[in-house]
């Protein structure tokens, strides 16, 4: 009774207005149904209030949904599950339109994935091929170093030679043709014919292996041909290559496909068979258009090539920096070493810097010129700094040098030293004889000086005097040992020019001497010979020293018939030889000079 | 140009292929009838100066052993059927035909052409049987693939119905 009561609650409504009754009977009826009336007045103005509220929540509830959401994430774990039972529900009863919908946002997303998945499978290529080992295989790897490609995809490239010849946009419903792109030497008449078919061997391959749209023929090949079909919700794209469509191909066609969804969205809603909406789609199918040959190298190598034809030339100037660096490095090892074995010079510190050379040494007077050296050697001495502090070098050579110097030795004499002693030899004159002789102090690394073998000159005066004096000959009659008067006096202009001689070589600490030769004509023998020359020069003497010769500057010479003299004009040889000739003997004065006695 | 797709579809041997074949640009031999099972030719007709070019699904007749398959029907702008009128079951099973490609490609312009009309003494079909496809809204063409008659027609008619009805199919 309550329940059917509660079905109709203004007939309680009611009664309690029209049924002023008595005080018992409202106050039973309070009892019996007071509380029921009470919950169902309070029903009814929820019910009232529901209605009212739907109105009110719809105009709320965008507002309300972004404020929560903005709170915390209670909104959308609270719809998730709605959520996603509305979208299978969805999917389950009409999967196309969820396809159509998410088709441009899952194309992407699969292709990342697959990009991903070949890059394994490009890996373990290259694995297995690293160690195939030919010469083809090592060209190969020099073509990988040198495009900085990885290995397996210059083996691929060299498999791969394809051109995409056709690229057809089909209706994917009606298999009518929207957008066809083809070369331009390339003529295709049909292209409508060809999209139909396409479509309908599609199906057919669909049909016929009971496949669902997602299992659609997607290549295949007549031939050298191979078709790539794309399948999208609203349309196919089919391409016709020749030869071995490379992976990215296929990538790209998807990219085109579901460019050409988001793109014509509407053009496919209003499609009826006109394709003019889809033309410019045209340029999205031809850049699918290429012919990629094995000479063909990709964008990145063509860089590579480009960085190469710049490093033709800097590898070029490297070499010359390279090769003037080694040239210099070679002089100034070259230089530093002839300098070290020059006499004279000492190097105590070289270095270069930057073009140029530093030296600080020690340098002999005498020695060569650092400078000169160099520059013989080809270097540049413009760009020389040197500092030399003089010394005195014991240098054979230069003690030789200072000799020759501290001496004003003649060209006509040669200085040799062995040890410490100065050989001299050659001739000079007895001027240089007697100043080199009476020299004070003799040159650093010179403790003796020989004067030996110096054959002095005398000066032409005393030489004419000399030659006065060896032009005379004493003759003698045959035998005979006895001067006679004419010869006699010839003897005062010898001992003349004998003194004035003498005293002008002892000037110069020289002194001369007569060598009195006595000789015999051959006939005799020899003892008597021998004995007559001894005679003949005895006979000569006493007068000199008569004439005021000093005896000590005499010396008789008997020849006999030894060392013979030429005949002379208008006198035989045998007359030439009966005689005592002179011969002067300038030596060092082995004393004091004459002159200063 | 305007493109319209239009199934061809009837029984074995109700002489679709012969009946259009002089009058389409064709590339595709018959042999893909029994391997594809749809041959696909071109048709260009001019309605009112505007060009239309039919792309005719010559699709493989339909016997005991090989159904239509409705994929290919798939988004017909008309369906163009064949019936032989010289033989009675080519006209029996248009009906199932029809349901066939309405299933497919939905109410779009249809057409029939009662073909062989050349073999008069042949001729199996009477006033009634053509009424009652009239009756069905059906457009009816006699056509003969030996004299060419009604070919043309049958063209232009589809051409003009795809276009009028703007390609919007129910």
């Amino acid at each position: 009774m309550a329940d059917d009561r509660a079905s109709r609650p203004e007939y309680l409504g009611l009664t309690a207005e029209y049924d002023p009754a008595s005080a018992e009977f409202a106050e039973l009826r309070e009892l019996l149904l007071g509380e029921e009336r009470r919950k169902l007045a309070e029903l009814q103005q929820r019910v009232e209030a529901q209605s009212r509220n739907a109105e009110e929540v719809a105009e709320l509830l965008p507002e309300a949904v972004a404020l929560r959401s903005g709170r915390d994430r209670q909104l959308a774990r609270a719809l998730a599950p709605t959520m996603e039972s509305a979208i299978s529900e969805s999917v389950r009863r009409n999967p196309r339109e969820i396809a159509t919908a998410i088709f441009p946002v899952l194309g992407p997303a699969i292709r990342k994935a697959l990009a991903e998945a070949m890059a394994g499978l490009v890996d373990s290529i290259n694995r297995a091929v690293e160690h195939a080992f030919s010469i083809r295989g090592l060209a190969w790897r020099i073509e990988a170093w040198r495009t900085g490609t990885p290995y397996a995809q210059i083996v691929l490239k060299h498999a791969l030679v394809y051109r995409v010849e056709q690229v057809f946009l089909i209706h994917a419903e009606t298999g009518l043709l929207l957008v066809h792109a083809a070369p331009p030497d390339l003529k295709v008449t049909d292209a409508d014919l060809i999209s139909g078919m396409l479509t309908a061997i599609q199906d057919f391959v669909g049909d016929s292996f009971q496949q669902q749209e997602a299992g659609k023929l997607r290549t295949f090949s007549v031939g050298e041909l191979t078709i790539i079909v794309e399948a999208g919700p609203q349309a196919l794209l089919a391409a016709v290559v020749r030869g071995q469509p490379p992976e990215t191909l296929l990538l790209k066609l998807q990219e085109r496909l579901e460019t050409v969804h988001l793109q014509f969205a509407a053009a496919f809603a209003d499609f009826s068979g006109d394709p003019a909406a889809f033309a410019p789609a045209r340029p999205l199918l031809e850049e699918c258009l290429e012919t990629v040959l094995s000479h063909q190298r990709p964008r990145a190598a063509r860089s590579r090539l480009a960085a190469l034809r710049w490093a033709i030339p800097v590898l070029l100037l490297a070499g010359i920096l390279g090769w003037l660096a080694w040239r210099s490095n070679r002089r100034w090892s070259a230089a530093v070493a002839r300098l070290e074995t020059e006499p004279g010079i000492e190097i105590v510190e070289a270095w270069r810097s930057l073009g140029k050379w530093h030296f600080r040494g020690l340098k002999d007077p005498l020695a060569a010129e650092p400078a000169a050296i160099l520059a013989g050697l080809g270097a540049d001495t413009a760009g020389l700094d040197a500092r030399w502090e003089p010394y005195l070098s014991l240098e054979p050579s230069l003690v030789i040098a200072r000799a020759r110097q501290a001496l004003s030795t003649p060209a006509t004499v040669t200085l040799r030293l062995s040890r410490d002693s100065l050989y001299a030899e050659g001739e000079a004159s007895l001027l240089w004889v007697s100043r080199a002789a009476g020299l004070g102090m003799l040159p650093p690394g010179v403790s003796h000086l020989n004067l030996t073998g110096i054959a002095p000159r005398l000066p032409p005066e005393l030489e004419t005097l000399k030659a006065q004096i060896e032009n005379r000959m004493v003759l003698f009659e045959i035998g005979s040992a006895t001067l006679d008067p004419t010869e006699r006096t010839a003897l005062d202009s010898v001992a003349a020019s004998l003194l004035r001689l003498r005293a002008a070589t002892s000037r110069l600490g020289y002194r001369a001497d007569l060598e009195l030769q006595g000789r015999t004509d051959p006939t005799g023998t020899d003892a008597i010979n021998q004995s007559l020359s001894r005679s003949r020069v005895d006979a000569v003497i006493p007068v000199l020293i008569r004439l005021g010769v000093p005896s000590e500057g005499l010396r008789g010479v008997p020849l006999g018939t030894g060392n013979p003299l030429p005949g002379r004009a208008g006198q035989d040889q045998a007359q030439v030889n009966r005689s005592v000739a002179f011969v002067v003997r300038v030596t060092p004065e082995p004393v004091a000079p004459e002159g200063s006695r | 140009m305007n493109q319209k797709k239009v199934c061809m579809v009837g029984l074995f041997g109700t002489g679709k292929t012969s009946l259009v074949q002089q009058f389409v640009h064709s590339i595709f031999s018959v042999k893909y009838h029994s391997t594809v099972g749809v041959k696909i030719d071109r048709k260009a007709v001019d309605v009112d100066s505007t060009p239309v070019t039919l792309v005719l699904w010559d699709l493989a007749g339909r016997d005991a052993s090989q159904d239509i398959p409705a994929s290919y029907l798939r988004g017909s702008h008309a369906i163009f059927f064949v019936v032989d009128g010289t033989r009675r079951e080519t006209f029996d099973q248009l009906a199932e035909l029809r349901e066939l490609a309405r299933a497919a490609a939905g109410e779009v312009p249809s057409l029939v052409a009662l073909n062989k009309a050349d073999l008069a003494d042949q001729w199996v079909l009477g006033q009634a049987e053509e009424a009652a496809l009239a009756a069905q809204g059906l457009q009816l063409l006699k056509t003969s693939a030996k004299t060419g008659a009604g070919v043309e027609e049958a063209f232009r008619w589809l051409a003009r119905e795809t276009v009028r009805e703007g390609g919007k199919r129910a």
